[in-house]
C-alpha cells in the first residue's frame, strides 16, 4: 500500500530494526485515526447541539481520542526523532564524544519512559475506582495510555541504543530523501524541531 | 534539601538535558523525576500531572489549528495568498519585503503557529527574494520577525495555551492580540519602506488584476472570517471554530482548488496527528514541572522578589515580568515557559489588580519577541536554516527590527485601554465586564 510506506520515516535508518517498521506504521495510522476521530466527534457535538438533541457522550469520545493521540504520537515521535528539541548538539559531534552524548540522551529518555510504565501502571490500577460521566466507564480506560506510551518509548529507545552502539549514531550513508521523506520533513518543519544554525 | 535547592537542581537538570539534546518533554520530566526524589511527593502523582496537563477542553483547539496550517501548506493553497499580497503591496518601496509582511499577516490568521509561518514564508518567498537581489540575512531576519505575528493574532496557539493554563478568556486574548499583531506587521512594513532595501518595485496592479488575485484567494481567506466571525458572534468556542475551519478546507477549499490532493489526505492526517502530539506532550511535562515548582513555593518566592522591587505598581510589575520572560524566552520554548511560570503570573496579576487579558497579551508579545532573540530564537534559527545563511548574520540583520518589538511591547504595557478596546467591543465578558442590571449595555472594570 503506497500510503502505508510513506508513514515509515527512512531518515536514520541505521538506528532502526525493520521488524519494528510495522509498529511505526500502525502508530502513525492511529495518530491519523485519533485526529479524525476527535475532529468528527467535535463536529457532531456542534451539529447535535445545534439541532437541540446533544449527544453528551461525544465529549467522552473526544477526550479519549485526544488523550490517546497525544501519548501515541509522543511514542512514535521517539522512533522518528521528531520531538521538540532545544538543540541538536549531538549531531554536530563525531566519534566517541558523539557516542557518549547520544547514549546519555537516550538513557534519560529511557528512564522517563520506564517511570511512565511503572508509575503510570499504578495510576491505571487506581483508576478503576473513579468513573467518567455519563457513561460510568472507569477512568482507568484513559490512564492506560500512559504505561502503553511509556512501554513504546522504552522499546524505541532501546532499539536506538542497541543499533547506535553497534553501528554508531552517525548516519553511515546520507540517504537520498524520497517524496515520502520530503512530506515527513515538511510536516516536521511545521513545528521546527532539530533546528541548528547552519 | 531545601525547596530552593531542589528548584535549582530541577532547573539545571532541565537545561542540561535540553542543551545536551534530550527532547524538551523528556528534559522536563527528567528534572521533575530527580526533583521529586527529594520531596515527599509520590512519583505516580507526577506522572498523573502529565495526564492532567493535557486533560483540558481548551487545548483541543491546538490540533485543529495545526491541521489547518498543515492542510493549507500541503495542498499548496498558500501561493494564492502570496499572489494577493503581491497585488496589494508589491508596488511599494521594498517590493517583496512588503509582500512577506502582508503574506504573514494573512497566513497568521489561519495557522496560529509561528513555526508554520516561517516554513511557509521561507519556501514561498525566500527563492524569489534571492532572485531579486535581497541579502539572504535580511530575508531570514524579516521572515522570522514577520512570523511572530502568528503568536499574537487569532488563532494563536500560544494564546490558547495561555488561556487554558491561566484560566483566562481565550477569545479575549485573541481579540487583545490583534492590535499588537497589527503593530508588528505595520511596523515591519514601515521599517522596510524607509530602512530596508529598495527591492524591485512592480507596477501598481490594475483593479482587474487585483480583483483576479482576490478572487483566487477568496476561499482560503474565508478561514480567518470563519474563525473570527464564529468566535466573536458567540456561535463557536475557539475549539469549535477550529474544527469548522478544518471542515471548510476539507469540504470546500481543497476540492475547489486542488482536487488531486484529496488522495493524499490520509497521509496528511497521519502527519497532523503526529505533529499535534509534539507540543502537547511538552505541555504534559511542563505541567508536571510547573506543579512541582508551585509545590516548592517557587511562585511565591519569585513573586515576592518582584513585588518587593515593584510594589503594586502594575506598570513596574509588567516591566519586570517582561524582563523575566525575555530572559526565559531566550532559553526555552514559549509554551513550556507559559505553563511553568503561570502560577507566578497569576499571583502578580492578582497582587497588582491587572486585567488578566492585558497581562496575557503583554507576555505573549514578549514571548513572540523571544522567537527572534538569541540563543534560542526558534523562528530566527528556522529561517536562517531555510534561507541558508549563518544564524549570527541573520541575528545581526534582525537587530534594527528589534525596535519594532520594543515599541510594540512598551505600547502594550502602557496603553491597556487600546489593547482591551477590541475585546470590550466584541466580547465584553472576556475582560471582566458584566451585563448592567438596568438591562442595556455592560459595566466594565476601570
Amino acid at each position: 500500500m503506497a500510503g502505508a510506506s510513506v508513514l515509515v520515516l527512512q531518515r536514520q535508518r541505521h538506528l532502526k530494526w525493520r521488524a519494528l517498521d510495522g509498529l511505526e506504521r500502525l502508530l502513525m495510522i492511529l495518530c491519523g485515526v485519533s485526529i479524525v476521530g476527535f475532529s468528527s466527534s467535535v463536529l457532531f457535538d456542534i451539529l447535535t447541539r445545534e439541532i437541540g438533541h446533544p449527544w453528551l457522550w461525544l465529549q467522552e469520545v473526544t477526550s479519549t481520542f485526544f488523550t490517546y493521540g497525544v501519548f501515541i504520537g509522543a511514542a512514535v515521535a521517539t522512533r522518528r526523532n521528531d520531538h521538540l528539541y532545544l538543540t541538536a548538539i549531538a549531531e554536530a559531534l563525531t566519534g566517541r564524544s558523539r557516542l557518549v552524548v547520544e547514549v546519555f540522551n537516550r538513557a534519560v529518555v529511557l528512564v522517563v519512559g520506564l517511570c511512565m510504565v511503572y508509575f503510570g501502571f499504578l495510576n491505571f490500577l487506581s483508576g478503576f475506582t473513579s468513573f467518567r460521566m455519563p457513561s460510568m466507564t472507569p477512568i482507568a480506560s484513559l490512564y492506560a495510555v500512559i504505561p502503553i506510551s511509556g512501554l513504546l518509548i522504552a522499546l524505541f529507545t532501546i532499539e536506538q541504543l542497541v543499533n547506535g552502539w553497534r553501528r554508531g549514531f552517525e548516519d553511515p550513508a546520507p540517504f537520498k530523501p524520497s517524496a515520502a521523506d520530503d512530506a515527513a520533513e515538511a510536516a516536521r518543519t511545521l513545528l521546527g524541531q532539530r533546528v541548528m544554525p547552519p | 534539601m531545601s525547596g530552593a535547592l531542589i528548584l535549582g537542581l530541577m532547573t539545571v537538570l532541565f537545561l542540561l538535558f535540553g542543551y545536551m539534546g534530550v527532547p524538551v518533554a523528556f528534559s522536563l520530566m527528567g528534572g521533575v523525576i530527580v526533583g521529586t526524589l527529594f520531596t515527599p511527593v509520590k512519583l505516580s502523582s507526577m506522572i498523573q500531572q502529565m495526564f492532567n496537563g493535557v486533560d483540558s477542553t481548551a487545548l483541543l483547539a491546538v490540533p485543529f489549528f495545526l491541521l489547518v496550517g498543515e492542510l493549507m501548506t500541503s495542498a499548496n493553497v498558500v501561493v494564492r495568498i502570496a499572489n494577493l499580497s503581491q497585488a496589494l503591496v508589491g508596488h511599494l518601496r521594498g517590493g517583496l519585503a512588503q509582500v512577506v509582511t502582508v503574506f504573514s499577516m494573512f497566513f497568521s490568521g489561519m495557522s496560529g503557529s509561528s513555526s508554520a509561518d516561517v516554513a511557509v514564508l521561507s519556501r514561498t518567498m525566500a527563492g524569489p527574494m534571492a532572485n531579486e537581489g535581497y541579502r539572504p540575512e535580511f530575508t531570514a531576519a524579516l521572515i522570522a520577525a514577520a512570523s511572530t505575528i502568528a503568536a499574537l493574532v487569532p488563532p494563536s496557539i500560544l494564546a490558547i495555551v495561555y488561556g487554558a493554563v491561566g484560566n483566562v478568556s481565550i477569545a479575549g486574548l485573541f481579540m487583545g492580540g490583534v492590535v499588537p499583531g497589527l503593530m508588528i506587521g505595520f511596523g515591519l512594513m514601515i521599517y522596510c519602506y524607509f530602512f530596508g532595501p529598495a527591492g524591485f518595485r512592480r507596477p501598481r496592479t490594475t483593479l482587474c488584476q487585483f480583483a483576479d488575485a482576490g478572487k483566487a484567494a477568496v476561499l482560503p481567506l474565508m478561514i480567518p472570517v470563519i474563525l473570527l466571525g464564529g468566535i466573536v458572534s458567540g456561535w463557536f468556542t475557539p475549539t469549535e471554530a477550529g474544527v469548522v475551519a478544518v471542515a471548510w478546507i476539507l469540504l470546500v477549499v481543497i476540492p475547489a482548488l486542488n482536487r488531486g490532493h484529496l488522495r493524499r489526505l490520509p497521509v496528511d492526517f497521519a502527519h497532523a496527528g503526529l505533529i499535534y502530539s509534539l507540543p502537547l506532550i511538552t505541555i504534559a511535562s511542563a505541567t508536571a514541572f510547573g506543579w512541582l515548582l508551585a509545590y516548592l513555593r517557587g511562585p511565591i518566592v519569585v513573586s515576592g522578589w518582584i513585588t518587593a522591587a515593584a510594589g503594586t505598581d502594575p506598570h513596574m510589575i509588567m516591566f519586570l515580568l517582561v524582563v523575566l520572560f525575555t530572559i526565559v524566552g531566550d532559553f526555552i520554548e514559549p509554551i513550556p515557559a507559559v505553563i511553568i511560570f503561570m502560577p507566578i503570573v497569576n499571583a502578580l496579576t492578582d497582587a497588582a489588580s491587572i486585567n488578566s487579558v492585558h497581562m496575557g497579551v503583554v507576555l505573549i508579545a514578549t514571548l513572540a519577541f523571544g522567537l527572534i532573540t538569541p540563543p534560542y530564537g526558534l523562528a530566527l534559527l528556522m529561517s536562517s536554516k531555510f534561507v541558508g545563511v549563518r544564524f549570527s548574520s541573520a541575528l545581526k540583520a534582525s537587530l534594527p527590527i528589534y525596535v519594532v518589538f520594543f515599541v510594540t511591547i512598551a505600547f502594550t504595557i502602557f496603553f491597556p485601554r487600546v489593547i482591551l478596546w477590541l475585546p470590550k467591543q466584541v466580547i465584553p465578558e472576556s475582560v471582566g465586564c458584566f451585563k448592567s442590571p438596568a438591562g442595556a449595555g455592560y459595566i466594565c472594570p476601570p
